[in-house]
């Protein structure tokens, strides 16, 4: 690939590794005319670099953290007029029904207002592009079956259940692992948390005391930090029961491990994944972004990781590019006609599995809490860690 | 670090910088009685400090009546301190010697404030007399002091702690502070000057109208116009005092200048800029409304930045801190 020619522009770009996956950093390099440079960080890492150094990136991945990288104004105003798509965006903000509703809190911080804050009031300035958004929850091997009691429903609760004691793993990032664990603990107290997705310092103590406990009798069998590290946990590291991203539910089918993916009664955590421009961008390197973005919006690179169970936010982008037998299982929570295959082309899905929770609609429509960083970070990573040493 | 003195090294620089500059010429006479009431300060530092200046050279004793500033000079002056244009070494405040813990107190109670976003630090009162070289006594009285402000507290097992600082923390400093600062500056609005309230608002309509991001330096500037100068006319010191006690946020904002550097503070600039128009006009009540939609709408601002602030581990912390968790 030719590189550093001086009449190409060059595009930094900062991501997760399941998210810009290697299909995708392949096909935008043959696509765009321009030399891409992919920055894979999973860790908390890569917000402090985004915050702090904004002029090291051109473009950013962002998960959970626009609230704050807007406030700390290391991001600047996406122009509407320059996105493809950029019409469809204000029409679902403006409807009554469709993604606006079915993702409000993408919506809720979408437009840049005159004042500068983020809110829902379409303008012609947005503070991400919307691209992607799916619910989590834990996922367990048929094998704890046995234990059920009939018709026992799915819930958070198993997470600290006594019955697979030793034989559970849990997210080991603070901001998701402490909303699944108050679900958990939500589940077995009687009484539900004031807002689940920003806990009060008492909430998150009382949590994080349960949490410790259960540490300290031998409740878990591991902690992860990638979906990598997740699905080798379950595929021979003994864990039965823990988080799952869907990411590492597909690793685990194309690895032929049997599971089911949890639909718990509670709820489920609810996220999505968006693309930001670096406050520092201009010139050539702002252009080349926005063919980025743009590149984005037609939606190969969103049917791409479709196959590992993500959503458009804007599903329309990619019916193309999604064969009838991709779009009925993922979209419409039809039993797969067909083997379906995993980004990376490998055969994951089996021919009848019907995906846990149905369609589109029905799983999107069973988020309980969306991930966000609570008001009292400080103090969920304190207890975190505290829980992590233990 | 010099933050602290003996008393005695004070007296000594203060005589010492009066002589060489003339204001104290030779023959005058100096006695203990007359300094320490010049100073107000006790007898016994003066003593000492006339004593080493005599070893010093500069002065000479007068027989049983005191000292006398060296030099040629046919008969000794008994000159009334009082009346001399006495200048204090630069640096130095008007009242010559504070309690020694005073400059203790705040260069601890900052290093604290600085780093309490980013987790529990324990303070060691041993590591702060080494810091400072000051006595166990004067530790504690600073502490202690901090301890009523409520900066820090004592955990189980004795230890001076201080942080996290949460968000609950600046929702309960701000929920007092909207129902102070209101009054104390309508309060202090009659006793303004008009001028000066101009001046402020000219600064402000300068920072509004700059293209570039404004440096720290001046934001916390235009801060300190708002929410010190306009309030130090305050009659009622407890109310003032009060109203600097739950000023939280500004540390917040002081940190996010400092460490993120981004900023957008047109909101912050014109709700400023509605403040003073009142206080321009003598419009005391309306000063008080719109402080407090100033403050209420800062307080939000305030809590983003705090949180973008907890994803950072600390910076350079002072030696005698210890981050704890």
């Amino acid at each position: 690939m030719p590189r550093g020619k001086p009449d190409r522009p060059r595009l930094r770009i900062i991501g997760r590794s399941e998210l810009v996956t290697a299909p995708i950093r392949d096909q935008a390099q043959a696509d765009l005319d321009m030399d891409l440079e992919f920055e894979l960080i999973d860790s908390i890492e890569g917000l402090q670099r985004v915050v702090t150094r904004p002029g090291s990136f051109d473009v950013y991945h962002q998960w959970h953290t626009v609230d704050l990288i807007w406030t700390a104004r290391c991001i600047q105003a996406i122009d509407l007029a320059r996105l493809t798509h950029g019409a469809e965006i204000t029409a679902a903000a403006h409807a009554r029904s469709g993604p606006s509703r079915i993702i409000d809190t993408v919506f809720d911080k979408l437009f840049v207002q005159p004042d500068g804050r983020l809110d829902r009031i379409p303008t012609g300035q947005l503070s991400m592009l919307p691209l992607l958004h799916g619910v989590d929850s834990f996922a367990y091997s048929p094998s704890i079956c046995a234990a059920l009691a009939t018709d026992e429903p799915e819930s958070w609760g198993w997470m600290l259940d006594k019955r697979w004691e030793g034989r559970v793993a849990t997210i080991s990032d603070p901001v998701l692992g402490m909303i699944e664990a108050a679900l958990a603990v939500e589940a077995q107290r009687s009484q539900s948390f004031g807002n689940i997705g920003n806990l009060t310092i008492e909430e998150v103590d009382e949590v994080a005391d349960i949490l410790l406990h259960k540490k300290k009798i031998g409740h878990y069998k591991g902690t992860w930090n990638s979906f990598e590290e997740s699905a080798r946990l379950m595929q021979r590291g003994g864990v039965v029961i823990q988080t799952m991203f869907s990411p590492g539910a597909a690793r685990l089918r194309s690895l032929g491990v049997p599971l089911v993916v949890s639909v718990p009664v509670e709820g489920c955590r609810g996220w999505h994944a968006d693309l930001c421009l670096s406050a520092a961008t201009e010139g050539a390197a702002l252009d080349a972004a926005y063919a980025y973005l743009n590149w984005w919006q037609n939606g190969w690179a969103l049917a791409s990781v479709a196959r590992q169970g993500y959503y458009a936010t804007f599903p329309g982008r990619i019916r193309e590019h999604l064969d009838a037998a991709e779009w009925d299982y993922w979209y419409l929570g039809l039993p797969a006609e067909r083997v379906l295959a995993d980004p990376y082309g490998a055969p994951s899905v089996p021919e009848g599995h019907r995906r846990e929770g149905g369609s589109h609609r029905e799983r999107m429509s069973r988020t309980r809490v969306w991930n966000t960083f609570m008001d009292e970070h400080t103090h969920v990573v304190r207890r975190w860690r505290e829980f992590l040493a233990a | 670090m010099s933050v602290h003195k003996a008393y005695y090294d004070i007296v000594r620089d203060w005589l010492t910088y009066n002589i060489q500059s003339g204001t104290l010429p030779p023959g005058t006479r100096l006695t203990v009685a007359a300094v320490a009431d010049r100073l107000a300060v006790s007898r016994s530092p003066v003593k000492r400090a006339l004593d080493l200046l005599e070893q010093d050279g500069r002065l000479s004793r007068d027989g049983g009546q005191g000292y006398v500033v060296f030099g040629a000079q046919s008969a000794a002056e008994t000159a009334n301190l009082h009346t001399l244009p006495l200048h204090l070494p630069q640096g130095q405040t008007a009242t010559l010697v504070r309690p020694s813990w005073e400059p203790i107190l705040e260069a601890v109670s900052e290093a604290v404030m600085d780093c309490i976003p980013f987790g529990i630090y324990q303070i060691s009162e041993t590591e702060i007399g080494n810091h400072f070289s000051v006595s166990r006594t004067v530790t504690r009285e600073a502490l202690a002091r901090l301890h009523d402000r409520g900066v820090i507290a004592k955990d189980r097992a004795s230890h001076w702690v201080a942080g996290p600082l949460s968000a609950r923390m600046l929702d309960e400093a701000h929920d007092i502070r909207r129902l102070l600062e209101p009054a104390a500056i309508a309060a202090a609005s009659p006793l303004l000057d008009r001028a000066r309230i101009g001046t402020m608002a000219q600064r402000v309509a300068r920072a509004l109208a700059a293209s570039a991001p404004l440096p720290p330096e001046l934001v916390d500037d235009l801060e300190a116009d708002l929410h010190e100068r306009c309030l130090a006319p305050l009659r009622n010191r407890k109310l003032a005092q009060a109203v600097g006690q739950v000023q939280l946020g500004r540390v917040v904002n002081r940190l996010f200048d400092t460490y993120i550097g981004q900023h957008d503070e047109t909101a912050m600039l014109r709700e400023h800029q509605l403040v003073l128009n009142h206080l321009a006009l003598g419009d005391a009540a309306g000063a008080g409304e719109t402080l407090r939609f100033h403050l209420d709408a800062g307080h939000l601002r305030t809590r983003d930045r705090l949180k973008v602030l907890s994803v950072f581990s600390e910076p350079a912390i002072a030696p005698y801190l210890t981050r704890i968790s």
